[in-house]
């Protein structure tokens, strides 16, 4: 096990390695020099003080000794500054990872009690109401873009009922409570996030139930709930907790949108916003730190994986 | 065995067929994507009005005879808008998907048919794009290129093939040790002619299948895009351009027909593609249910 933790732990690094160097590499391509975000335009006019500007920052040297220091900086946790706002990269960070992660939090519990609950009950009671409840609900959390549907709970919440606050993480006027204001983004997130677990959930409940074990637990006699929560259960439960992590990505994904939606200050709008500015040094840190995150998260399940099921670590 | 290997061939479309036609929920989301479809391209016909041109006389007007969804804020009728970005919106979602499913089958087929170290190299290198969550990867892709329609289809093509490629490389991997793909080797065939006319066709159907689903999801990230203003430049009519008046909270308190229509319109595609593909799937990849 701890061989097997290893090696995927050092399969890691050139992971890391690549990744990095590939975001660096390709904003290095795009031929937008940086200086021009960062000075004024009466300053610009000359082009000594552009120069020595640019020798004062390390623009000029090559391409790798400026790689590896940005990657020195990064290990170092100097995330440098933004050259739109001035700000270090660092506190901005500080700042916005943790909305991130509350959204993030809320929503992957909520989804997977309520997608797990929903997946179970519609592979045992297959073809029943809640199951076609279930697989309708699933289509169509598949199919409605995720901000329409949180335009649409503001519009019935936020302005029409005024029950709920229409967007950001905490009022001004002190009107919402903070929980208040987390209610709106996280059914969204967690709505479509419910969908894709719930089918999960149910289709490999019902291979489970339709495996031996299962048939022979029945067949001793053992009652209906046994069979389902001590036999199936646990065996369906292995793919989908894989599959709750690989959830993480999708999540990120929404978030960028779903931020924008209810004004939510986190990592999303910092990336969204760095994009239409062109703000090359926050594009490639927060980037590389979701790549990382990534790795780290996918590194995590396959040890899961692994400790759960022995098949997998001795196949390796 | 009186049947030629052309009759069997059509026989077999002809049960796919009827079997397609059998399932309900595929014929309406395929008449629905057909209508929609059609009513886009037929746009100059079906309206007179001009998407993009402003009309200050008839600024945000309610839906009426004259303007049938009503007008935006440049008085631009909203109904012209909704046909006119459909046909950039549906062809964003379509060029996109054939693109990157295009993309994905040609290096599957590389990867998969040669093995060795082009495998291990284009697995490390869809790994990496697998890395990042796709939003993240189309931003940073974004970034990179700059924004317009065509970079747009450029990123959705760079960044929608790896699932593609997963699929066809495990095939080929398996279909290459096959006796067909022996003899033909041994008849001297050209390596490109057993790639795509020997071993592609068999590996096509869950190909098709995830061509669809993908239509599907880079519509819905052409919405989500130009939403958020990073996709399509706000000139250009797209769904998610329209949608993108909603982040006004007066648009969403008072013009309700500025975001409920475009808003609409999408989730009834996204679901006739969605259902579309689930019946493509039935009747093609059986297995993969």
């Amino acid at each position: 096990m701890l061989k097997f933790t290893l090696k995927k732990l050092l399969q890691m690094i050139p992971m890391l390695l690549l990744i990095s160097l590939l975001v660096f590499g390709a904003l290095q391509m795009t031929g937008v020099d940086p200086i021009s975000y960062m000075v004024s335009p009466d300053m610009a006019a000359s082009a000594e003080n552009l120069e020595a500007l640019r020798e004062q920052m390390g623009l000029n040297d090559p391409f790798f000794v400026r790689y590896f220091r940005w990657v020195g900086e990064m290990l170092r946790g100097e995330y440098g500054y933004s050259i739109t706002t001035g700000s270090s990269i660092k506190t901005m960070l500080a700042q916005r990872l943790p909305a991130t992660f509350e959204l993030a939090l809320w929503s992957l519990l909520l989804s997977t009690v309520i997608g797990v609950a929903i997946g179970i009950v519609s592979a045992i009671r297959q073809n029943g109401i809640i199951d076609y409840i279930g697989r309708f609900l699933a289509v169509i959390g598949q199919s409605i873009p995720q901000f329409f549907f949180g335009i649409c709970m503001v519009q019935i919440f936020a302005i029409k009922m005024g029950i709920l606050p229409t967007g950001n993480r905490m009022s001004a006027t002190g009107e919402f409570t903070q929980a208040q204001h987390l209610i709106l983004p996280v059914v969204t997130t967690t709505i479509s996030m419910c969908a894709v677990l719930m089918r999960y959930t149910r289709n490999n409940m019902l291979s489970v139930m339709n495996s031996d074990y299962v048939k022979t637990a029945r067949s001793k006699g053992l009652p209906e709930w046994k069979v389902y929560f001590k036999h199936a259960f646990r065996n369906a439960l292995r793919p989908v907790m894989v599959v709750l992590v690989f959830r993480l990505p999708l999540l990120i994904s929404g978030s960028v949108v779903i931020e924008s939606v209810f004004s939510w200050p986190g990592i999303g709008i910092t990336i969204t916003d760095a994009v239409v500015a062109g703000d090359y040094p926050v594009i490639m840190v927060t980037t590389v730190l979701v790549a990382a995150a990534m790795l780290i998260a996918s590194f995590l399940v396959d040890v899961l994986t692994a400790l759960l099921d022995p098949r997998v670590r001795l196949g390796e | 065995m009186a049947l030629t290997d052309k009759s069997k061939a059509t026989k077999l479309w002809k049960k796919n067929l009827r079997k397609f036609c059998n399932n309900k929920l595929a014929m309406i989301g395929f008449i629905c994507m057909i209508i929609i479809t059609l009513a886009c391209i037929l746009a100059p016909v079906l309206t007179s009005y001009d998407p993009i041109k402003p009309d200050f006389a008839a600024i945000t007007k309610a839906p009426s005879a004259e303007h049938l969804l009503g007008t935006d804020k440049l008085g631009r009728d909203v109904f012209a808008r909704v046909l006119y970005g459909g046909r950039v919106s549906i062809l964003v979602g379509v060029v996109g998907a054939l693109a990157g499913s295009l993309i994905g089958a040609v290096l599957g087929a590389i990867a998969g048919y040669f093995g060795k170290w082009i495998d291990s190299l284009l697995i490390r290198i869809s790994e990496v794009f697998q890395t990042f969550p796709n939003m993240i990867l189309i931003l940073l892709m974004v970034a990179i290129l700059g924004q317009g329609l065509n970079n747009l289809l450029i990123v959705f093509s760079l960044t929608g093939w790896m699932t593609t490629f997963r699929m066809v490389r495990n095939e080929f991997l398996v279909l290459r040790e096959e006796t067909y793909v022996k003899v033909c080797e041994a008849f001297g065939m050209s390596r490109p002619a057993i790639m795509f006319k020997q071993i592609l066709p068999n590996v096509l159907s869950p190909v098709i299948v995830a061509t669809t689903v993908n239509v599907a999801g880079f519509i819905l990230s052409e919405a989500g895009l130009s939403f958020i203003g990073v996709g399509v430049p706000s000139s250009v009519p797209t769904w998610g351009n329209i949608l993108n008046a909603a982040k006004s909270l007066d648009v969403l308190a008072n013009y309700w027909w500025l975001w409920v229509v475009p808003g609409v319109v999408i989730s009834v595609f996204v679901l006739a593609v969605n259902f579309f593909g689930d019946g493509l799937r039935d009747v093609l990849d059986p297995k993969q249910q």
